[in-house]
């Protein structure tokens, strides 16, 4: 027990160091590439017609990275799936503490609002500040509120859990394929085909508007999943 | 002073705050705020998309997360009938002997205390169900049953026996078997047919009433009351046994029981 108290404390130090040291050389470090920072900001948002232009920037310039972020993503869920499955789950029927009506009543008042800012963070991430992850977030969130009102597995069953876990892979496959269309046109990957439109409309910024929906989508179900994996096997919500 | 610098300035005052809060769903709170200040921070930054992220998962999806898992972890779970004294019911607040032992305890768990009310033949199924982790209210040594924890008693008391054969009989029978001490109260009070055995705390709240109706018999032997505790709780029986013995070394739990009964 004292022995790895230790070794606990060692470890947290050394990061702590190393965290330090990271911080100032961070104070001495002014930024390699300017040049690529003033790119971006003049000609990002002509190049991809995004008005957001972090949108622009991980979307577009930088979509490669986001895929990465996506599969990190895919692996969260995938673990907690996987490692919770081994374990077993509460078979018997726990007897649920009951729900005040208070928690009811806003649960119901409050989710619609939540799914629909969701849904406008998603939508229109490329042209204020939103996307996908977010808007993904928070209507998960919406979700989790209602699932603390009815119980998991009732918010389960009604939204086909079985369903929309198989959705969440063909998401990413079809995100990984639609990356890879422009190689069909003699173009390299992760070139956006789609046109730029116009500044500042809901249809513009190319295939960002597409990427950010089904980002919006697979982390609205990811956020689930986890949240019922842990509330299945950890104990009634 | 901008408002920017004053948030910073504000930062690790809310991070204290929330690493020193013994009561976990403060703590919880703490962490919460934190990350809202955090994520005006951002915002003042001029990074809005950011600020939304943090907002929505450190304020808003973590938190919640952890306010779930502490419903069912961070609460002292107390059940038990009504006893006078011990743990009774005045207006919206709960008060008595137990009632200020076990909240001390849950204060030094760092757990919320949480009361339920159940008959007294309930109590020990409410245990062995795993709804609740602790049971009191005026609970005997001799009736409690052998497969529960027991603590060492913390307060010594007698067992009456109340028969009545002669009286009117029960207005309405009741469905079931199983009544709160509240019910027999009102049962001698109409002066009702019956038999009970009450601990000395309930003894002395029926002994107001009109009781030359029944047959009044103290039962012999040596009794004290108790708390009971689920059979896979050693780890909590453990730490209140630990926490009684302190307050009997510091003269505390006299203190207590001279406050209640004198």
């Amino acid at each position: 027990m004292r022995r790895s108290s230790r070794g606990i404390i060692i470890t947290a130090s050394v990061l702590v160091i190393c965290f330090c040291a990271l911080l100032v050389m961070m104070f001495d470090y002014h930024g390699a590439r300017e040049e690529a920072g003033v790119t971006y900001i003049t000609k990002g948002t002509i190049d991809t017609g995004a008005a957001n232009l972090v949108s622009a920037i991980y979307l577009n310039y930088r979509l490669f990275d986001t895929l990465f972020e996506l599969l990190v993503f895919s692996v969260a869920v995938l673990g907690v799936r996987f490692y919770l499955a081994q374990q077993r789950g509460n078979e018997e029927e726990v007897t649920r503490i009951p729900e005040s009506q208070v928690i009811r009543t806003s649960a119901d008042l409050l989710f619609p609002p939540i799914l629909l800012l969701g849904i406008y963070l998603v939508l229109f991430g490329h042209l204020s500040p939103g996307g996908g992850f977010s808007g993904g977030t928070v209507a998960g969130t919406g979700l989790l509120l209602c699932a603390v009102a009815l119980g998991a597995d009732v918010v389960g069953r009604r939204f086909h859990e079985p369903t929309l876990e198989r959705f969440e892979w063909e998401i990413l496959l079809a995100i990984l394929l639609l990356a890879l269309i422009p190689v069909l046109f003699g173009r390299l990957p992760f070139t956006d085909l789609l046109p730029r439109g116009r500044l500042g409309s809901l249809a513009s910024g190319g295939s960002i508007l597409i990427y950010n929906a089904l980002i919006g989508v697979k982390v609205f179900i990811g956020t689930w999943v986890i949240i019922h994996y842990f509330v299945r096997h950890r104990g009634e919500i | 002073m901008t408002s920017q610098q004053a948030l910073l300035v504000l930062l690790p005052f809310i991070a204290a705050f929330g690493l020193t809060r013994r009561r976990r769903f403060t703590a919880v709170i703490g962490m919460g705020m934190f990350s809202l200040t955090l994520s005006a921070v951002y915002l003042l930054l001029n990074a809005p998309d950011v600020a939304i992220t943090e907002a929505a998962i450190g304020a808003a999806l973590v938190t919640f997360i952890y306010v779930l898992a502490i419903r069912k972890t961070g609460r002292l779970v107390i059940v038990g009938d009504e006893a006078p004294g011990l743990l009774e019911r005045e207006g919206d607040r709960i008060t008595g002997l137990e009632q200020e032992i076990l909240a001390g305890f849950a204060h030094h768990l760092g757990l919320d205390l949480v009361v339920h009310f159940l008959p007294r033949e309930e109590v020990e199924e409410a245990l062995l169900r795993g709804e609740a982790d602790i049971a009191a209210g005026g609970i005997v040594h001799v009736d409690a049953e052998d497969r529960l924890l027991k603590t060492q008693g913390h307060l010594p008391t007698g067992l009456f026996h109340l028969t009545r054969e002669d009286a009117v009989e029960p207005k309405q029978t009741q469905e079931t078997e199983w009544i709160y001490f509240s019910d027999v109260l009102e049962a001698i009070r109409a002066q009702e047919k019956g038999a009970y055995t009450l601990d000395l705390a309930r003894f002395i709240a029926v002994s107001r009433l009109d009781l030359s109706g029944y047959a009044v018999e103290r039962l012999p032997g040596s009794f004290s009351y108790t708390f009971l505790l689920p059979p896979d709780r050693e780890e909590l029986h453990k730490r209140l046994s630990a926490y009684l013995d302190h307050l009997r070394q510091n003269g505390e739990l006299d203190g207590m029981i001279r406050r209640y009964f004198s």
